[in-house]
């Protein structure tokens, strides 16, 4: 099954990073620098492919050493989202993604601790859903110095400076996640409940039709997560699950993308359903993109696009950006010819939308109809056509 | 006060004395120009390093730096990761030069672009588009491209570079890097352009790479709003490492310049001191002159105040037309010396790069109010004098000399008193230079009071002499001038001011230039110093390899090879003094010559050395009250900080910061530094010098970017740099010089114009004009003689107080006076030849005079 997630927001962190160089060291508050930062992120480079390697093949994945980062090739992200709730129901989501892209392949012989060519970005938000309130924070670090990096010497750990993912065992399948903007912190602990999930070939997942653009992926479904929320001065002891993908690849989006949605939902009965859809310029449907289901026993079933139908029932413009988003969905999956699962997913919020650098919505979302539940959606292309940019 | 026929009257006046006129403007011009000058050379100087500091420091608030100028990655990682301190940046900074651009100097500034944000904001997106069709991948390539650098885009378009082009560097840990232009810096404020012109911006690990060394840091620069957060990051530093307020750091650099700069400045009152004379002497002839007129004036009803209103007008008048002249001309005069003092300054503190001089208003307000006070102070005495006039009563030109005859003993007693007071100020302890200056000031217009009765004593000394000498016109010339007390003394004084302060100052320079020569002669023991390429002014502090040391012992004729390293480190007891110089040489390379201002026990100071002891430098010591009964310092090491005992406080004129000497094995304990700075070699006896000074560089130190220099051409790269930071001096009392000349002249002129009449009646009693020319001649001789003479004792005078007071209250440097008779003979020739010259027109248009017109002119 063909699986494409996220490759625009970690193409657009090129941009990020350009963007970085320049007006991150120019003068900041001007009128106009949101305009010019734009522009400048519109004029990113398109990174070449040459010298990065590709996936062409299944590989033998190894675990805790494939959790660690795979600097061959170009792009590669640790993905964490969870839906967590007090004991006594009040509800928080949460997202937490460390990104790494080599600007170029390889790296120079330098006795500098400094020079690398690879780049870190990370994304942290809190939903709080009683509180109305959504908190969210990007940062930036070259993957040198010490400062940022993914590693499973001696433990899997992957950090940009004090925000991190680290395992609690040799195994990694206990872990823990730290991160603290000036608003809120999270300190959480993360116990593996399901083996790695490996999307498409044995965790091969074609991008497209043409040999090489592709990625390998695997997802924890099931993280049992534990910890506090803060917010400003208040804690919140929280329990609920989290969902973790790590991917990466050397590819790039089809000339025709226009954006894309994404699901990955904890079902009722120990079950899991990632689905999403990559939208065409032409309003079609991208037929190589699917989802995956997982069963209480791990097993999973792999879902084809002619096998999904999203369909929006409702639209939240961003009093932020003008960017429309749809906010209500109804899913229906067939696996293999099956009974038909429908299910009704509305936001938990309806501002969760990240805007510090590329805009686009990663949100808590409720699950309910066929199977009740709670997921994150994450939804992009609706602000602007990212298609150029990557 | 005054109504429009009194004004009318003195329009017509001046119409009618253009000439004198023209003297009253040129002597407020002169002075005022030079004061405007100086202070825009000054500011201009102070402002480009401001602004220079600040776009390197940025908005940083704190920095961490280290003991001996380098800070650990790992510090800087611990506070990211561990301590969460998001506000703060890691910095890699050095100077390199680039030897395509004529040896040229930047600050490479290493900085990581995701650190950057809160910091420096003088970049802008513009580095993109300039770096190539493809923007982004610019902005990329100084991230991936090893050796990718920024530089001004203004120093581009005046060197020609484009992106892509590249740079060879010298740097400070390599010998040689080649650099490439990846984009060009764009200052977010027109003002701060000249700043980041000797700024070269690359990443990091660019900046590591070609002049750091692994796992190094310059420094960390950190924004802490809180005493929380300031406590939060000390708990985490290790020894040898302390955080500054940035406020803090830059001030103490800024203040280096102090001294130097107030000295330039009362140097460029002298000027101004000299035209007050000529101000007086031009408004008391206009006074003189018109007597009749203005007891007419009085007889006709003008009041006191109307006469006095009617004086001060027109040196108000005059005044304001020299001030904005002199502000005109300071502006001219600062850009051409603005370089003179950049380079003095880049010799001496710091580097600056002053490409353009801005006007402040400020300065100019300054000048004018000075300009105008002077005038309208110099005219006040004289235009009491004219209220003075008895209405229709004509106060004739012996009236007035018989006052000035009358008073002459309370001049001089006043001078006297005003002499023995500026001893008096002189004598009080202080670090204020002003109060020191004032004194001084004191001594020098005190000293010129004295003229007329000095002037008087002389003429009588010199008469018979004249007499025998020149016949008729001998005897009638001492005469004249005497006669003339009240003009001839004030001329006679300016000129004695004048070239007091040449001789004060040569005198200082050439005692000042003996005791470093005499200095370098014990301090440089060594046949031959190696060091790295230094271009036009300071070295590039670079680290050596210590490793060159084996190679040297093994050149033919090298009997002992001496090394010196030069860091700065901080002394914690004094934040608001730069870093220390620290000097640590592996061995006595002056051979026990060095000499001291005291040591605490007697004997061979490299033995103290070798015990751990420090010496500091004479200006160290003064700066930071380092006595013998306060012998000791505290200095940042490796090991966190340690107390020094100080051995003694030794003769040294490298630099007016001061420095610490202490032996390499002392500092091998407390630092880990295995890098040396300098090399010194002494030859065995017999070994030819030019042959291995020869092989040095043509083998042993070939690519390694060090250069191996005698002795001698040491010691004259030193003595020359020497002589380029008085060059501004000797400009300088030039210009007093030229103020004085103006005096004379326009006394003589002013002279010629009241004696019309009676050189009238010289002619026609038979007096050739010739004669007449000659006798001109010889007043104006006898003036400049009388001038010359007087102006040894105060230049001498001057001198002292220059060496004994001002440069120790400046600099902490002592000296010793040395006498030699050049600059008398100088001074009296200047003294002379200005007199001459100044009275050659006055001669040429006397022998022009037609005796009936001069006698009708009554």
């Amino acid at each position: 099954m063909r699986v494409l997630v996220r490759w625009g927001v970690a193409a657009a962190f090129v941009a990020s990073v350009a963007l970085i160089v320049s007006s991150v060291l120019a003068s900041r508050g001007a009128p106009g620098a949101a305009a010019e930062q734009r522009a400048v992120l519109l004029d990113a480079p398109a990174l070449a492919l040459d010298g990065f390697a590709r996936a062409i093949e299944p590989r033998t994945w190894s675990f805790p050493a494939d959790h660690g980062a795979h600097p061959a090739f170009q792009t590669e992200w640790w993905y964490y989202t969870g839906n967590l709730a007090t004991e006594d129901g009040r509800r928080f989501g949460y997202q937490f993604t460390i990104f790494r892209r080599a600007l170029a392949p390889g790296e120079h012989p330098s006795a500098s601790e400094w020079r690398t060519n690879q780049v870190y970005m990370a994304h942290f938000t809190v939903t709080d859903v009683a509180g109305g309130a959504f908190y969210q924070a990007q940062r930036f670090s070259r993957g040198a110095a010490g400062l940022a990096g993914a590693t499973t010497e001696p433990r899997y750990r992957v950090w940009l400076d004090d925000w991190a993912v680290s395992a609690r065992d040799e195994s990694a399948e206990r872990t823990a996640i730290g991160a603290r903007s000036p608003d809120v912190a999270v300190e959480l602990e993360l116990r593996q409940l399901k083996p790695p999930a490996l999307h498409g070939r044995d965790g091969l997942s074609p991008k497209s039709g043409e040999p090489g653009n592709a990625s390998y992926y695997f997802s924890l479904s099931r993280l049992a997560t534990s910890g506090v929320i803060s917010i400003g001065a208040e804690q919140f002891s929280v329990t609920g699950t989290s969902w973790m993908d790590h991917e990466f690849g050397t590819s790039a989006l089809g000339p025709d993308a226009q954006g894309w949605d994404w699901f990955g939902l904890h079902l009722d009965g120990n079950r899991e359903l990632m689905v999403g859809q990559i939208r065409l310029v032409d309003g079609g449907i991208e037929p190589a993109f699917g989802g995956l289901l997982i069963e209480a026993d791990g097993r999973t079933v792999p879902l084809s696009a002619s096998e999904i139908t999203i369909e929006p029932l409702r639209w939240w413009t961003s009093p932020h950006s003008g960017a429309m988003y749809p906010a209500e969905w109804r899913i229906t999956v067939a696996p293999g010819g099956g009974a038909p699962l429908t299910l009704h997913i509305e936001p938990l919020l309806a501002d969760q939308e990240l805007r510090e650098g590329i805009v686009y919505w990663e949100g808590a979302v409720r699950v309910s109809g066929g199977a009740t539940g709670y997921g994150y959606a994450e939804l992009t292309g609706y602000h602007s056509t990212m298609r150029d940019r990557f | 006060m005054i109504n429009t026929a009194v004004l009318r009257l003195t329009r017509r006046y001046i119409d009618r004395r253009l000439v004198q006129s023209l003297l009253f403007i040129a002597g407020v011009a002169l002075g005022v120009a030079v004061g405007v000058a100086i202070d825009l050379a000054n500011g201009a100087a102070s402002r480009a390093f401001a602004l220079s500091v600040n776009s390197v420091t940025g908005r940083a608030t704190h920095q961490i730096v280290g003991s001996a100028g380098s800070v650990p990655t790992s510090l800087y990682r611990a506070l990211r990761i561990e301590a969460g301190v998001r506000a703060s940046a890691p910095v890699i900074e050095s100077i390199v030069r680039a030897e395509s651009l004529g040896g040229r100097t930047f600050r490479l500034l290493g900085i990581d672009p995701f650190a950057e944000g809160p910091f420096r904001t003088y970049l802008t997106a513009d580095m993109l588009a300039e770096a190539g069709p493809d923007g982004g991948a610019g902005a990329l390539a100084f991230l991936t491209e090893p050796g990718a650098v920024l530089i001004s885009r203004a120093l581009a378009e005046q060197a020609n570079l484009a992106p892509g082009d590249t740079l060879s560097l010298r740097t400070r840990t390599r010998g040689a890097a080649v650099v490439t232009i990846a984009g060009f810096l764009s200052p977010a404020h027109e003002g701060s352009a000249s700043a980041v012109n000797d700024l070269m911006v690359a990443d990091i690990a660019t900046a590591q790479e070609i002049s750091g060394r692994p796992g190094e840091l310059t420094r960390i620069d950190l924004i802490l709003e809180s005493d929380a957060e300031r406590a939060a990051v000390e708990g985490l530093l290790p020894p040898g490492t302390a955080l500054v307020s940035a406020a803090a750091s830059r001030s103490a650099l800024a203040q280096m310049t102090d001294a130097f700069e107030l000295n330039l400045r009362a140097l460029s009152l002298l000027a101004l001191l000299v035209g007050v004379f000529l101000i007086y002497n031009t408004v008391t002839f206009s006074v003189v002159q018109r007597r009749p007129t203005l007891g007419i004036l009085r007889a006709v009803g003008a009041t006191r105040q109307q006469i006095f209103a009617l004086i001060l007008a027109e040196a108000v008048l005059l005044g304001c037309v020299g001030t904005v002249i002199g502000l005109g001309l300071g502006i001219i005069l600062g850009s051409s010396t603005v370089s003179l003092v950049a380079q003095t300054v880049n010799d001496l503190y710091f580097r600056v790069q002053v490409e353009q001089i801005t006007v402040p208003a400020g300065t100019l307000a300054r000048g004018f109010v000075i300009g105008m006070g002077v005038s309208v102070l110099a005219a006040v005495l004289p235009s009491l004098e004219a209220t003075r006039t008895e209405p229709a009563g004509v106060m004739r030109r012996s009236d007035m000399e018989r006052t000035t005859q009358r008073l002459l003993p309370v001049v001089t007693l006043g001078a006297a008193a005003l002499v023995g007071v500026g001893v008096l100020v002189l004598q009080i302890d202080t670090r204020r230079l002003e109060v020191s200056f004032g004194g001084l000031f004191m001594i020098l217009v005190g000293g010129a009071l004295l003229t007329p009765a000095a002037l008087v004593v002389l003429m009588r000394a010199v008469a018979p002499g004249m007499t025998r000498g020149f016949g008729v016109l001998g005897r009638m010339a001492p005469r004249a001038i005497t006669r003339s007390l009240s003009r001839t003394s004030v001329a006679v004084a300016a000129l004695t001011l004048a070239v007091s302060a040449i001789v004060g100052v040569s005198v200082m320079i050439s005692s000042f230039r003996q005791t470093v020569s005499e200095w370098l002669d014990t301090t440089l023991g060594a046949d031959i110093f190696i060091s790295p390429f230094a271009g036009e002014s300071n070295d590039i502090p670079v680290d050596v390899d210590p490793a060159i040391v084996s190679r040297l012992e093994r050149v033919e004729g090298v009997e002992r090879v001496t090394t010196v390293r030069n860091v700065a480190v901080l002394a914690p007891d004094y934040p608001d003094q730069p870093p220390a110089n620290l000097v640590v040489p592996s061995d006595d390379i002056t051979h026990s010559a060095r000499r001291f201002a005291w040591q605490r026990a007697p004997g061979n100071y490299w033995d103290a050395l070798r015990s751990g002891q420090v010496v500091v430098s004479e200006p160290f010591a003064f700066r930071r009250g380092i006595t013998p009964e306060n012998a000791q310092i505290t200095l940042l090491t490796d090991r966190g900080p340690h107390t020094f005992e100080v051995a003694g406080v030794y003769y040294d004129y490298t630099t007016d910061q001061g420095s610490v000497m202490m032996a390499r094995t002392t500092y091998d304990r407390y630092w880990d530094d295995p890098y040396i700075s300098a090399i010194a070699l002494d030859l065995a006896p017999g070994a030819n010098l030019e042959r291995v000074l020869e092989s040095l560089q043509s083998e042993t130190l070939i690519d390694t970017g060090l250069r191996a220099q005698s002795n001698r051409a040491l010691r004259a790269g030193a003595l020359e740099v020497f002589d380029r930071t008085f060059a501004i001096t000797i400009a300088l009392r030039l210009l007093a010089a030229i103020v004085a000349f103006i005096g004379i002249l326009s006394t003589l002129l002013a002279l010629q114009l009241e004696h019309t009449r009676q050189y009238g009646v010289m002619r026609a009693n038979g007096m050739t004009p010739r004669q007449l020319r000659a006798f001109t001649l010889i007043q104006t001789g006898l003036m400049g003689l009388a001038a010359g003479l007087l102006a040894l004792p105060q230049g001498i005078a001057l001198a002292v107080i220059l060496i004994d007071v001002i440069n120790v209250r400046s600099f902490g440097w002592s000296m010793d006076l040395m006498l030699s008779g050049q600059p008398f003979v100088q001074a009296l020739a200047v003294a002379l030849g200005a007199a001459l010259l100044a009275g050659v027109y006055p001669a040429w248009r006397l022998s022009r005079l037609v005796t009936a017109q001069a006698l009708r002119s009554e």
